[in-house]
């Protein structure tokens, strides 16, 4: 049974989206604050029995907001698939959720199918980024080893931990090694939005990728940048 | 990656090189005003010494025109961002007010069009729905009155029983926040007749009224009083226990917008039209409005008074 944590602070929202996400068979809880939310986060890390499978997150939030909130998982290490729920649905506040770390996102007011259908999307993207079916569980690029089961890259002695998106990037470099991937088949696959989205979030997760993966982030080895036309990864 | 930069607002960010342009060139025209006095006290060169008086009054002037000039642009300019940001901010505020009974309208809509439901959970949802109703309504009202009673003095003021009003006004705050009857105290007399607008003096006194209970804290504790001050005046005072305002935010909670604090970190449902709209009925009525606090915590106190008394209470009635 996958947990998820409902971030929201209006009442009545989380009340209704608990009770949909629990007769849907989840395990259901809610925080009210981005505050309280971060402390029930970190109370169930590293217990892989309560940890949640997928937090529901509001950017409206007394306190802490949702971007803030995305941003201190991330930084803390927290890799829990993020779907973010807002009133604000301009194209800048789809942008600035992803940069924050967010693995989706859906705009106020939400179709109640949309949202379920959302919420088992990210599930399996996170499952598909996991898979064993489509190719190897591991990948070796260089002197780094990536495990696409536990999303850890190993570099050194080092590990890196890899947020759900990173590895999505990632698996679908790895898949394609060799050829030309371009931004709007990466916004489409691994974020899930329209292919002319104007963002930098993927340039940014591919300098963060640079980091893990070559000795020189600026002059690339593996993950080079083919200008005008997209990534090319070769291992 | 996101840094601190996701924390500040676009208007934020873009308003610094305006300013910081403003503030160097005022910088570059004080030292050129001072530099060219002191180059023209040395130089002989312009012969007659009268002459020389005469550029130098004149240049003396126009320096301190242009830097004046530029201390004003950038006054404007500053002010000018402010009011955007509220601006953005009332959007933000109005947009979340609007959008979020409308998401949860629509999210229980779709559960009962899509769930079998038991008859209670259902009585339940539809008891939300309603509320959700009446929070909607209640911000299109405050948009509305916001434009409505904006800078317009009372066409047509009537005699109208104030105390009534406000004593009215107090019941329907309690069922409105689920309050016990008594929990918003009204001292004060029974009747006082004033001239006025009664559908805008309501309006005024419900927003304050809705301020005390909104701004509580876990127990609402609020009181009410009402009377006239000896020189034809009616009063109005509504005390709350509340968060308080702090010294800072004081001078512009009337403001047209203003709400404390960022939109996106909002800790109380509101679109910054309240105090605003009061503020303007209370000038319609040609009164005043005046808030204390003694700071965050230590509760505040709104004081309207209103010019119009018609004759002096029939007898105290302190209750």
């Amino acid at each position: 049974m996958a947990r998820v944590l409902v971030v929201e602070d209006e009442v009545h929202l989380a009340t209704g989206i608990r009770f949909n996400l629990e007769l849907e068979g989840y395990s259901v809880e809610v925080a009210g604050d981005g505050g309280q939310a971060l402390e029930q986060l970190r109370a169930v890390r590293g217990s892989p029995a309560s940890a949640f499978d997928i937090v529901i997150l509001d950017v409206m939030l007394p306190g802490l907001d949702g971007f803030q909130v995305a941003d201190r998982m991330r930084q803390g290490g927290d890799h829990t698939p993020v779907l973010m729920l807002t009133a604000k649905s301009l194209p800048e506040d789809v942008v600035q959720g992803l940069e924050a770390g967010a693995d989706d996102y859906l705009a106020k007011p939400f179709e109640l199918s949309v949202l379920l259908a959302r919420v088992k999307g990210l599930l399996r993207r996170r499952d598909w980024a996991r898979s064993q079916s489509d190719g190897a569980d591991t990948a070796t690029i260089g002197d780094a080893v990536v495990d696409f089961r536990t999303f850890e890259l190993r570099t050194g002695g080092e590990v890196v931990h890899l947020t759900l998106l990173e590895a999505m990037l990632l698996k679908l470099l790895v898949q394609n090694a060799g050829r030309v991937v371009s931004k709007a088949e990466i916004l489409e696959k691994v974020w899930n939005v329209s292919p002319d989205t104007e963002t930098r979030a993927v340039d940014n997760f591919i300098a963060r990728l640079r980091r893990y993966l070559e000795a020189d982030p600026r002059a690339p080895r593996f993950l080079h940048t083919v200008r005008g036309a997209g990534y090319r990864l070769t291992p | 990656m996101a840094s601190g930069g996701s924390q500040l607002s676009a208007a934020q960010r873009s308003k610094w090189p305006h300013v910081s342009m403003g503030v160097a060139l005022i910088v570059v025209a004080v030292a050129l005003t001072v530099g060219w006095q002191i180059l023209g006290a040395e130089a002989p060169s312009l012969g007659r010494p009268t002459l020389r008086w005469v550029v130098y009054f004149f240049g003396s002037v126009l320096s301190l025109l242009l830097i004046g000039g530029l201390v004003l642009i950038v006054i404007l300019l500053l002010r000018e961002v402010r009011l955007n940001e509220q601006q953005s901010n009332f959007i933000s505020a109005v947009t979340h007010e609007l959008k979020t009974p409308v998401a949860s309208l629509k999210l229980y809509l779709d559960t009962l069009r899509l769930r079998e439901l038991p008859e209670a959970r259902r009585d339940d949802f539809y008891r939300t729905m309603d509320q959700d109703l009446a929070r909607l309504n209640a911000t299109i009202n405050s948009v509305l009155n916001a434009a409505m009673y904006t800078d317009r003095p009372v066409v047509d003021p009537q005699p109208l029983d104030f105390a009534r009003l406000v004593k009215r006004a107090i019941e329907l705050t309690q069922t409105r926040h689920q309050l016990a009857a008594g929990t918003i105290a009204y001292q004060g007399p029974e009747s006082l007749r004033v001239l006025g607008d009664a559908t805008a003096l309501e309006t005024a006194t419900l927003n304050l009224l809705d301020n005390a209970v909104k701004y509580s804290r876990d127990t609402v504790e609020v009181g009410v009083e009402v009377g006239s001050n000896g020189d034809g005046q009616a009063f109005l005072r509504v005390r709350d226990e509340g968060v308080g305002i702090t010294r800072t935010h004081l001078p512009f909670i009337f403001k047209r917008f203003y709400r404390i604090g960022p939109e996106v970190r909002r800790s109380r449902p509101g679109t910054g039209l309240g105090l605003y709209i009061v503020r303007s009925v209370v000038k319609g009525h040609k009164g005043t409005v005046h808030a204390e606090s003694a700071g965050p915590d230590r509760g505040s106190t709104f004081t309207i008074t209103l010019p119009g008394l018609l004759d002096a209470p029939a007898r105290p009635d302190h209750g």
